[in-house]
C-alpha cells in the first residue's frame, strides 16, 4: 500500500471516530471503566505484595548451632570421665568449637539461593537478649544463668528468606548443613503469606481476564456499528477495488484512537481516586506505608496503552475480517 | 501480472473483454440462475442485457464483476481467469472496471467531487492526479460547475451522471452499468445512455442492464436477452428483436 494511501485512510480513521463521537463516546466510557478497575487491582495486588513483603521481613528463622552449650545441656551427647573436660565433654562430641566455625557456618547458609541474609548471634548475645527482652527488672532470680551453671542458649543464625513459598526447601537445605543442631521458624506463617499470594495472583488473573474480554467486546461492537453505518462507503470501496486491508485501516485506526483516549482519561481518573483513597486511608489508619500513585504511574499507563491499543486493534480487526467474509464482498445489493 | 492475466491495453479489437464458455450458476438455495451460458464481448462493444424479473441478469453480471463464483464454465473478464482467480485478486479485477449502480451509491456527507475523487484514493492516486481527472471526468458528464454541490442538492439524472463521472475517473476498460436509467426520469434516462455511448466510442467496452425497451430500441446496440438463465436473442445488429 502507498504511503498516501496509508495517511488516507488514517485521516478517514479520525473522521469516522469523530462522526461516530457518540457510540465512541459509549464506549471510551465503558473501556475507562474497565481500565480503572484493572488498574485498581494491579494497585491492591501491587499493595499487598508489599504488605507480605514487610511479613516476610518479619518471618524470621532461627537457626541453632552444634556448640558448646548444646553439647553441655543437651542429651545427645554422652559425658564422659576420661578425656573430657572438666563437664565430660570430648571435643569431638560437638561441631561448633569457636565464633570462626560458627560464622563459616552462617555463611554456607547464606550461600543458599533463596536465603536474602543471615545475622550470627553468638550464645552471649542471644543470653543478653535474653536478659534484656524477658527478664528485665529480674535479673537477680537468674543471675544463676551464667553464673553457676554457664549459659545455655546455643550459638545461632537469624535467617530471612527471598521467598516464602520455597520456605520448607530451604529448611531442609539448612537442617542438611553439619553443624545445624535445630531450628525454629513460623511455618504457618510462611503457608498463610504463600496462600495469601496465590490468592491474590489468581483473583488478579480471573479480573484482568475478564475486564481484557469485555474490552474486546466492547470496542468490537462500536466498530461493528460503525462498520453499518458505513455499508454504503464499503460496498463503493470494494466496487472500484479496493483491497480488504484498505477497507479496514479506517475501522482499525479508529478502534486504536479509542483505547488510546480510554487510557488517557482512565490514567487521571484512577489518579484522582486513588490519591483520594489513599489520603483517606492514610488518616484514618495513621499509615504512610501505602503505595504512592508515582511508582505505578508510567507502569499503568503502560499497561492501559497496551489494552486499548490492543482491543481496539484486535476488537475491530475481527469485527471488519468477519464482516468482509460475509457481506462485505457483495455490493449490487446493499 | 498473474499467470492467468493477460495485458488488457494489448487485447485486440477483436478478442473479447467478456468470454462466457459454458458457464452455469446455482445458488445454495438451490435456484438455477444461469444455464450453459456461452457469449463473448468484444472490445469497444456495447451491449444491452435484457430480461424479466428472475432472468439472469443480476447473476450474469455478479459473475463478470466476480461477486459470485460459476458452479461450472470458464469466465474470462478484461484478461481475468475469473474461474481461478483468489479472493485476494478480485480488487485488480474490479480496478479494471467502472460500476454505475442503479441507485447511484453516492455518499451523502460528500460533495460531488469528493464522491469521484473517493475512488481514485482507493488505487492510490496522489491529489494533482485526482485534481486532474475529477474535473476531467466532471466535464466529461457535464457537471463541471456542480463539483462543490452535495448530493442531495442535485437532481436523479445529476446523481447518476455523478456515478458514471465515479465510474470513469479510474480510466477503466469496461463500464458495468445495472439499470442506471432505473431511477431517473425519461429524458435524463436518454441523456444517460448517450453519455455512456461516447464513453464507449472513445473505446470502452459498456455492458448495460435495462428494462427501458425504448432506450434499446432507439440506442442501436447488440441486445443480449436473458430468459430462465439462458441466454434467448443475442442481437449483434442493434435495436430490440
Amino acid at each position: 500500500m502507498k504511503a498516501r494511501s496509508f495517511r488516507y485512510l488514517i485521516g478517514e480513521g479520525f473522521k469516522g471516530a469523530w462522526a461516530n463521537r457518540l457510540m465512541s463516546l459509549a464506549s471510551i466510557g465503558v473501556l475507562v471503566a474497565c481500565m480503572v478497575i484493572i488498574g485498581l487491582a494491579l494497585l491492591i495486588s501491587q499493595n499487598i505484595s508489599r504488605a507480605l513483603g514487610k511479613l516476610e521481613q518479619q518471618n524470621v528463622v532461627m537457626v541453632y548451632m552444634k556448640d558448646y552449650s548444646w553439647a553441655l545441656y543437651g542429651d545427645e551427647v554422652e559425658k564422659v570421665s576420661e578425656g573430657g573436660d572438666q563437664n565430660g565433654i570430648l571435643p569431638d562430641s560437638y561441631v561448633i568449637h569457636n565464633d570462626e566455625e560458627a560464622k563459616a557456618l552462617c555463611d554456607k547458609i547464606a550461600a543458599l539461593p533463596n536465603v536474602e541474609s543471615v545475622e550470627y548471634i553468638s550464645g552471649e548475645e542471644g543470653l543478653q537478649s535474653v536478659k534484656k527482652n524477658m527478664l528485665e527488672g529480674q535479673e537477680q532470680y537468674f543471675s544463676f544463668l551464667d553464673e553457676e551453671y554457664g549459659n545455655p542458649l546455643s550459638s545461632a543464625a537469624k535467617v530471612i528468606m527471598k521467598d516464602m513459598s520455597g520456605f520448607n526447601a530451604t529448611i531442609e537445605q539448612i537442617k542438611s548443613i553439619e553443624g545445624v543442631q535445630s531450628i525454629k521458624a513460623q511455618d504457618d506463617l510462611a503457608d498463610r503469606i504463600n496462600s495469601v499470594k496465590k490468592g491474590v495472583l489468581v483473583a488478579g488473573i480471573w479480573i484482568i481476564s475478564i475486564l481484557l474480554v469485555i474490552s474486546l467486546v466492547v470496542v468490537s461492537n462500536t466498530i461493528r456499528i460503525t462498520m453499518y453505518s458505513r455499508k454504503l462507503e464499503i460496498s463503493i470501496m470494494k466496487a472500484v477495488g479496493a483491497t480488504d486491508a484498505f477497507v479496514r485501516i479506517p475501522f482499525v485506526v479508529e478502534g486504536i484512537l479509542i483505547g488510546i483516549l480510554s487510557a488517557g482519561i482512565a490514567e487521571g481518573l484512577l489518579y484522582f481516586c486513588y490519591r483520594v483513597a489513599t489520603e483517606t486511608i492514610s488518616q484514618t489508619l495513621g499509615t504512610t506505608d501505602i503505595v504512592k500513585y508515582s511508582e505505578m504511574v508510567f507502569y499503568l499507563l503502560g499497561v492501559f496503552l497496551v489494552i486499548g491499543v490492543l482491543a481496539g486493534a484486535i476488537g475491530s480487526f475481527i469485527m471488519i475480517g468477519k464482516y468482509l467474509r460475509r457481506e462485505g464482498s457483495e455490493f449490487s445489493a446493499i | 501480472m498473474e499467470e492467468n492475466q493477460i495485458d488488457i491495453q494489448n487485447i485486440p479489437d477483436d478478442k473479447p473483454v467478456i468470454e462466457f464458455k459454458g458457464v452455469s450458476k446455482t445458488y445454495p438455495s438451490g435456484t438455477h440462475a444461469l444455464d450453459d451460458v456461452n457469449i463473448r464481448i468484444n472490445k469497444g462493444e456495447f451491449a444491452f442485457v435484457v430480461g424479466s424479473s428472475g432472468a439472469g441478469k443480476s447473476t450474469f453480471m455478479k459473475l463478470i464483476m466476480r461477486e459470485e463464483k460459476a458452479n461450472t464454465g470458464t469466465i474470462m473478464v478484461n484478461g481475468f481467469n475469473l474461474t481461478k482467480m483468489r479472493r485476494k485478486n478480485i480488487p485488480k479485477l474490479r480496478r479494471t472496471m467502472g460500476i454505475v449502480f442503479q441507485d447511484f451509491r453516492l455518499i451523502p456527507k460528500m460533495n460531488v467531487f469528493d464522491n469521484v475523487a473517493f475512488a481514485m484514493h482507493v488505487v492510490g492516486a496522489n491529489k494533482r492526479e485526482i485534481r486532474k481527472e475529477v474535473s476531467k471526468a466532471l466535464s466529461k458528464v457535464g457537471l463541471g460547475e456542480k463539483a462543490r454541490s452535495m448530493p442531495t442538492e442535485l437532481s436523479g439524472g445529476e446523481q447518476q451522471r455523478v456515478g458514471l463521472a465515479r465510474a470513469l475517473v479510474n480510466s477503466p476498460d469496461l463500464i458495468i452499468a445495472d439499470e442506471p436509467t432505473g431511477n431517473v426520469d425519461p429524458n435524463m434516462s436518454y441523456e444517460i445512455v448517450s453519455l455512456l455511448t461516447e464513453i464507449n466510442k472513445r473505446g470502452t467496452t459498456v455492458l448495460m442492464v435495462t428494462h427501458d425497451h425504448n432506450l434499446v430500441r432507439d440506442f442501436k446496440h447488440r441486445v443480449i436477452m436473458l430468459d430462465s438463465g439462458r441466454i434467448v436473442a443475442d442481437n449483434l445488429g442493434g435495436g430490440e428483436q
